[in-house]
């Protein structure tokens, strides 16, 4: 039997003091190694229960564990996200003024490597994506593909046990789209990760193991 | 780097920073260099106490007390001395010294013309650069306060306060200021440290055994009064005063560049916090390009600060005091105010950087 590694219980989140109920008491359970997606309509609260468990926010109420401890209640959430989880956006995120070789280092710098050691590995990862003989580029001489692999190799620079991606190929065309979702989903299963993937596309939904559909802030099973 | 992105207002805030420290360097260095030759003017002439009133600008001390101070055994020699601020020429002011044709502190200055005064004639003798000032040769005769003087001789001095100084026997100089009997100070020799007795202590036991002897007057050594003395404190705390004031503008110019960098960058924040660097590590992030700016806008400084230096010490008025050259502590002086104000300007931002949640900065547009 695999591991349960994320679980949300009775978690609800609200914003605007109230008026605007995100999330309304979702249960979820996801185990280690598995590919979920969570998709739904815009404004039905699949951002908002990424953002959770990854440790971005905190619920209003009802918890978020990770192997069976809760991220509340004086959690290190920093360490979560440096060490556990890879994050994965719709937009890149990448910091512009920054080398491809240094964007993917930034979440090195929580770690006890060395520059060097910070180097190599962003380098190897970069390889491991394809872009070996994209380094030194900065983030706009890129493509929106390259860029997005240059987020996916950031996001596995401390070897987490979560990718998180939200719309990761939201902003690419369907060729880079396909791309992107091979990357991830070879590398969940190579590096035996919990894959959680936000996405409209029911083809990538339904290419999940299991897929988790959101409504109104509420878990819906049609 | 962050600071590159927006050229024009990191140079203006390099600018801001680099006026402060040039005023800085430039009104301090020329403060430091006052001071210094303060101290000169008592080391050449081998002065070890000057006894005073209240402060060294009142010339209250009566002159009978020389008696006194002679009579004691730890005191060589001890000369009566008037300094006056006066005006020589509607152009021209200087400090003009009264003392005995025989003091001490007359035997290190060099006669480039002419010869000493004589007591109680009335003589004068220019410092080189005051004589220059005036366009005046020993022979040439000198009116000062309605008074006539003959110019009977030119000198040079150990400390550019000389330079641009005049001297005349005490007596005349008591009589054209109205002073009666009383004088500036009594500049004192001690005799030499007794078997196993420490320069300080021969200073510490000189200086009680006076004011012991002198209720009321002060004993204080030539370093403290080349320190403490009003127109020096006037001098350093104008250019401090100066100097903090364009400080000021230069941290105020970092701190908004600081803040308007934080704002445009709110997104990246949200960034690094969510791809788990800590909040210290952020705000060091901040602090550390607040302290380049102040560290590159003191270099910018210190190269004005000097430039500006090598001007005064061309303006014949103050060449004299004038130093051309900074001292390695005061250019790091500089340098160490320079990063502190990038530390101290960027402390708000980078606090306020480091706060953002990870969730609202990523969804700043």
């Amino acid at each position: 039997m695999s591991e349960c590694l994320l679980e949300t219980r009775a978690v609800t989140k609200s914003f605007d003091d109230g008026r605007i109920q995100a999330l309304r008491g979702v249960d979820l359970q996801v185990q280690a190694g598995e590919f979920v997606a969570i998709s739904g309509p815009s404004g039905s609260g699949k951002s908002t229960l990424l953002q959770l468990l990854g440790g971005l926010d905190v619920p209003t109420s009802g918890e978020v564990l990770f192997q069976g401890v809760s991220l509340s209640n004086g959690f290190d959430l920093d360490a979560y996200r440096s060490r556990q989880v890879g994050f994965v956006f719709q937009s890149f995120h990448l910091l512009p003024t920054l080398r491809v070789l240094a964007n993917v280092q930034i979440p090195m710098f929580e770690t006890s490597l060395t520059a060097r050691q910070r180097e190599d590995k962003a380098a190897a990862l970069l390889q491991e994506m394809g872009l070996g003989g994209r380094l030194r580029q900065l983030p706009n001489e890129l493509s929106a593909g390259e860029r997005q692999r240059v987020a996916i190799a950031r996001s596995l620079a401390n070897d987490p046990r979560i990718l998180l991606a939200d719309e990761p190929t939201g902003n690419l065309d369907s060729e880079n789209s396909a791309m992107i979702m091979d990357l991830l989903t070879g590398i969940q299963t190579r590096h035996n990760m919990t894959l959680i993937v936000i996405t409209h596309d029911p083809d990538i939904a339904r290419s999940a193991q299991r897929d988790i559909r959101i409504r109104d802030g509420r878990i819906w099973s049609p | 780097m962050n600071l590159m992105r927006r050229r024009l207002r990191t140079a203006l805030t390099l600018c801001g920073v680099a006026v402060g420290i040039a005023a800085f360097v430039a009104l301090v260095g020329f403060a430091k260099s006052f001071e210094a030759q303060w101290l000169k003017l008592y080391e050449s002439a081998g002065t070890d106490l000057a006894v005073v009133d209240k402060t060294f600008l009142n010339t209250s001390v009566d002159g009978s007390a020389g008696d006194k101070l002679r009579a004691l055994p730890q005191v060589a020699s001890a000369v009566p001395m008037i300094m006056n601020l006066m005006d020589l020429t509607p152009e021209v002011n200087a400090l003009v010294y009264g003392m005995p044709a025989d003091s001490y502190e007359l035997d290190p200055l060099i006669i480039l013309q002419g010869r000493r005064f004589h007591a109680a004639a009335p003589e004068v003798m220019l410092g080189e650069i005051l004589a220059e000032n005036l366009g005046k040769h020993a022979g040439d005769s000198l009116e000062i306060q309605g008074a006539s003087f003959r110019v009977v001789g030119v000198f040079r001095g150990g400390s550019a306060l000389e330079a641009g100084a005049a001297i005349m026997p005490l007596r005349e100089l008591q009589q054209l200021a109205d002073l009666g009997a009383k004088v500036t100070a009594f500049h004192v020799r001690l005799r030499p440290a007794l078997p196993g007795q420490s320069e300080e202590q021969r200073i510490q036991q000189a200086r009680a055994a006076i004011e012991a002897a002198l209720p009321g007057l002060k004993a204080v050594p030539a370093r403290d009064r080349a320190h403490n003395n009003q127109v020096v404190a006037l001098a350093r705390s104008t250019a401090w005063g100066t100097s903090l004031i364009a400080l000021l503008i230069g941290a105020l110019g970092i701190a908004n560049t600081m803040a308007m960098s934080v704002f445009e960058r709110t997104r990246e924040i949200g960034v690094l916090r969510a791809l788990g660097w800590k909040r210290w590590r952020v705000m060091r992030l901040i602090l550390l390009e607040a302290a380049f700016l102040g560290l590159v806008g003191g270099l910018l400084g210190l190269a004005g600060g000097w430039g500006a230096l090598r001007v005064l010490a061309l303006i014949p008025a103050t060449a004299a005091i004038g130093q051309s050259s900074i001292s390695w502590l005061h250019a790091c002086e500089a340098l160490l105010i320079a990063v502190l104000i990038g530390l101290v300007a960027g402390f708000l931002p980078a606090w306020r950087g480091a706060r953002l949640s990870p969730v609202e900065a990523l969804r700043c547009e």
